[in-house]
C-alpha cells in the first residue's frame, strides 16, 4: 500500500519534472531569439520573475481567465472532444453579461445583480457551445473546425453589438464599445492588489477547480466522461449514453467560457470592447495539456501562463521587446508538449534493454 | 441587375477564391495522405509576412516576394512535418501549435525588423499588372476571367495539375493509399512518412503563395492575422468537396461568391451592419460542414450509397 503510494507520488513528480522541463526549454529558445534579434536576451526570464515577486497582481490578473480557459479545456479533452470554440463562447458570455448589467435597474441589490449577471453569461456560453455539440452528436460534424468557425462568427457579432444595439451613443464616434456598465453589476476587484484590475474571480476558478476535481475524482458522471473518451464502444455496452456525455461536457466547458467573458466584462473592462479577448481559449488548451488535463495542475500551470503574459506586457513596457514574445513562448510549449510521446519510448527503449539483459542473467 | 454588375461580382469572387483555392488544393492533398492539416491558416499568415518582407527587401518586386513567400512556407511547414513525423505529434495539436506560432512569430518579426505595430506596407511595391485574356475579355459574363492576376491562372492550372497527379500519376496512388490504409501502403513498399514530408511541403508552399497573394496583391501590407481564418474556410472547403481538386475549388468560389456579394451589399450602402455582412463565409463553411458529414453519416449507415446520389449532393 504504501509503495503504492510512494510511486503515485514518484509518477506525479516525474511528470512535474518533465513539464518544468518542457519549460525551460521554450524559455530557452525564446532567450536565443531575444538574443539573436538584438534585444536583452534575459527579458523574459526577468519578465515572469517580476511577475512572480514584485507584481503578483498582474499575474493574480491574467491567471484568472487562463485558468478558467484551461479548465473549460480539460472538462472536454478527458471526453476526447476538442472544444477550440472557448473564444467564441467568452464572446457572447461577455455579450450576455452586457447586456443584461444595462438592462438591471442601477438600484439593484449588488448580490443579486452580480449573480444574475454570471447567470446569463453562463447561460449564453453553454447555449452557444451547444452549436456544435448537437452538430457534432447529430450529424456527425467534427467540433474542431465547426468550433474555430463559430469564434469567428462571435468576435463578429460582439463587433456588431458594440457598433450597433450596444453602442454607447454618447462616444465618440470613432469609439466603438458599450456604455460603462453601473456600479452595482461590478464583480469585486481585490482591495490587496489595487489598482490593479486583479479581481475575486480567481476565487471562482478555484472553486470550479475544486468542483471539478470532485467531479472527476468522485462521482460516477466524471467516471463515465473517462470512459466516454477512452473507450466509446466500452461506454455504451456498459450503458451509458455518450452522446449525452458530449452534450453535457460541452455545456459545462461552454458556461465556464461564459464566466471568463462575464469576469472581464463585470471586472476588467466594465463595459463591452471589441477587442477584449487576447484568445484566451487558445491559451487555455496549453495551460491543459501542460497540466495534463488535470484540474489541480491546470491551476498551476494558470499561474505560470499568467506570470508569463504579465511578465510579457510589463517587458514591452520597459524594455521595448515585443508582448508578441509569450505568444512564441506559449506556442513553443505547446509544440514540444507534442512531441514529449518521444521520452516515454526512450525510458521503454531502456526497461526493454535492462529486462533483456535481467533474462540473460 | 445588369451584366456589367454580374461580370463585376464574378470577377471579385475569383479574386476572392484566388487564395482559399491555393489553401484547399494543398490541404486535400494532406487529407487524402491522412495528414489532418489546419495549419494552413498558420503557414499563410508566414507565407503572407514574407512576401512582404522580400518586396521589401528587394526593393519593391512582387515576383521575388512570391518566390520568397513560396520558400517561406515550406521552410515552415517543415517544422509541422518534423513534429507529425519523426515525433508522432497529435495532427490537431501541432497545427493549432503552428498557427498559433505563426501568428506570433510574424507580429514579433513586424516590431523587430520594421519597428511598426499592427500593419506594414513597404516603401515601394511594384504591382504585378493584371492579364488581360484576348478574347474572353469582350465576352459578356466570361470576361470575368480576363483581368485577374498570374495567381489566379497559377491557381486554374493547379488544380488540373493536382487532378492529374492525384488520379493518374502513380504518386497521387501512394499518397492515397497512405490514407486509406498505412499498412497496405507499407506492405506495397511505399514509405509512408515520405508522402507526409511531400503533401505537407506541398501544401505549405501553396499556402505561402496564397499568403502572398492576400499580401502583395489583394492588398500592398501586412497586417497582423491577416489570414483572418480563411485557412479554416479553405479545410471546410476540401471537406465539402470530398478531397476532389475540381470539386473542392468550386466550393472555394462559392466562398468568394459569398464575400463578393458582401462587397456588394457593402457598397450598395444597405442597413445591414457590415460585422453581420462580414459573417457570411464563417457562416456558410459551417452549414457546408454540417451538409457534408451528414452526407458522410448517411453513407456510412446506407442510406445513400451510390455514387451519382454522391456527386449530386457534393456539386
Amino acid at each position: 500500500m504504501k509503495l503504492n503510494e510512494n510511486s503515485k507520488i514518484l509518477a506525479a513528480a516525474s511528470i512535474v519534472l518533465k513539464q518544468i522541463g518542457l519549460i525551460l526549454i521554450a524559455l530557452l529558445f525564446a532567450t536565443i531569439l531575444l538574443a539573436v534579434s538584438g534585444y536583452d536576451p534575459f527579458a523574459i526570464v526577468r519578465g515572469i520573475g517580476r511577475s512572480l515577486t514584485s507584481d503578483i497582481a498582474g499575474t493574480v490578473r491574467w491567471a484568472t481567465p487562463l485558468i478558467l480557459a484551461g479548465l473549460a479545456i480539460c472538462v472536454t479533452y478527458k471526453a476526447e472532444v476538442f472544444n477550440l470554440g472557448v473564444d467564441g463562447q467568452i464572446y457572447m458570455g461577455a455579450a450576455a453579461a452586457t447586456a443584461v448589467a444595462m438592462a438591471l435597474p442601477a438600484t439593484m441589490n449588488h448580490g443579486i445583480s452580480v449573480t444574475l449577471v454570471f447567470i446569463a453569461a453562463m447561460l449564453a456560453g453553454a447555449a452557444f457551445a451547444m452549436i456544435p455539440a448537437l452538430m457534432k452528436v447529430y450529424l456527425g460534424t467534427d467540433e474542431i473546425v465547426s468550433t474555430l468557425l463559430l469564434n469567428f462568427v462571435a468576435a463578429l457579432y460582439i463587433e456588431y453589438l458594440v457598433t450597433g444595439p450596444l453602442r454607447d451613443p454618447n462616444e465618440a464616434m470613432n469609439m466603438n464599445a458599450s456604455p460603462i456598465i453601473s456600479e452595482n453589476t461590478w464583480l469585486p476587484r481585490l482591495a490587496v492588489f489595487s489598482p490593479s484590475s486583479a479581481n475575486i474571480g480567481i476565487f471562482m476558478a478555484i472553486i470550479i477547480m475544486i468542483l471539478l476535481t470532485f467531479m472527476f475524482y468522485r462521482t460516477s458522471f466524471g467516471h463515465e466522461i473517462k470512459i466516454v473518451g477512452s473507450n466509446p464502444v466500452l461506454a455504451r455496452y456498459s450503458g451509458m449514453k455518450p452522446k449525452k456525455t458530449v452534450l453535457q461536457v460541452m455545456a459545462i466547458s461552454g458556461a465556464i467560457g461564459g464566466i471568463i467573458g462575464a469576469i472581464e466584462v463585470t471586472a476588467v473592462q466594465h463595459r463591452l470592447l471589441p477587442g477584449f479577448n487576447p484568445d484566451f481559449g487558445f491559451d487555455g488548451i496549453v495551460v491543459s495539456l501542460l497540466a495534463n488535463n488535470n484540474p489541480i495542475g491546470v491551476f498551476f500551470s494558470g499561474i505560470f501562463f499568467g506570470a508569463l503574459k504579465n511578465g510579457g506586457i510589463n517587458m514591452e513596457r520597459i524594455t521595448d521587446v515585443p508582448s508578441a514574445m509569450t505568444e512564441i513562448v506559449t506556442a513553443t510549449i505547446f509544440i514540444v508538449i507534442c512531441a514529449k510521446f518521444v521520452l516515454p519510448k526512450i525510458k521503454k527503449r531502456i526497461k526493454d534493454k535492462k529486462s533483456a539483459e535481467e533474462g540473460g542473467k | 441587375m445588369s451584366l456589367a454588375v454580374i461580370s463585376d461580382t464574378m470577377a471579385s469572387m475569383i479574386r476572392m477564391a484566388t487564395p482559399l483555392m491555393l489553401m484547399a488544393l494543398g490541404g486535400l492533398l494532406c487529407q487524402r495522405a491522412g495528414v489532418f492539416n489546419i495549419a494552413l491558416e498558420g503557414f499563410s499568415l508566414v507565407g503572407a509576412f514574407a512576401a512582404i518582407a522580400v518586396v521589401q527587401f528587394t526593393g519593391g518586386s512582387v515576383w521575388a516576394g512570391l518566390i520568397g513567400a513560396m520558400i517561406a512556407g515550406v521552410v515552415y511547414s517543415s517544422l509541422y512535418a518534423l513534429f507529425v513525423t519523426k515525433f508522432k505529434a497529435d495532427y490537431i495539436i501541432a497545427s493549432i501549435a503552428m498557427n498559433m506560432l505563426g501568428l506570433g512569430l510574424t507580429s514579433y518579426l513586424l516590431r523587430t525588423m520594421f519597428d511598426v505595430q499592427g500593419a506594414y506596407s513597404p516603401d515601394t511595391i511594384h504591382k504585378l499588372s493584371m492579364i488581360n485574356i484576348p478574347v474572353i475579355k469582350d465576352i459578356p459574363i466570361l470576361n470575368c476571367l480576363s483581368g485577374q492576376s498570374i495567381v489566379t491562372y497559377i491557381a486554374i492550372a493547379l488544380i488540373v495539375v493536382i487532378y492529374i497527379m492525384l488520379f493518374k500519376t502513380k504518386m497521387g496512388l501512394s499518397i492515397c493509399a497512405v490514407g486509406e490504409s498505412e499498412l497496405a501502403a507499407k506492405t506495397a513498399g511505399i514509405k509512408p512518412n515520405v508522402i507526409r514530408w511531400e503533401v505537407i511541403l506541398i501544401s505549405g508552399a501553396l499556402c505561402g503563395l496564397a499568403g502572398a497573394y492576400l499580401s502583395t496583391i489583394s492588398v500592398s501590407q501586412f497586417s497582423e492575422n491577416m489570414i483572418q481564418g480563411r485557412g479554416f474556410n479553405a479545410f471546410t472547403a476540401f471537406v465539402f468537396g470530398g478531397a476532389h481538386p475540381v470539386y473542392s475549388s468550386l466550393v472555394t468560389l462559392l466562398f468568394g461568391l459569398a464575400d463578393a456579394v458582401g462587397i456588394r451589399i457593402e457598397l450598395l450602402g444597405s442597413n445591414i451592419s457590415p460585422s453581420i455582412i462580414k459573417m457570411f463565409p464563417y457562416v456558410l463553411a459551417i452549414v457546408a460542414l454540417m451538409i457534408s458529414s451528414y452526407t458522410t453519416k448517411l453513407k456510412r449507415l446506407g442510406v445513400i450509397g451510390h455514387k451519382k446520389k454522391k456527386e449530386k449532393v457534393k456539386s
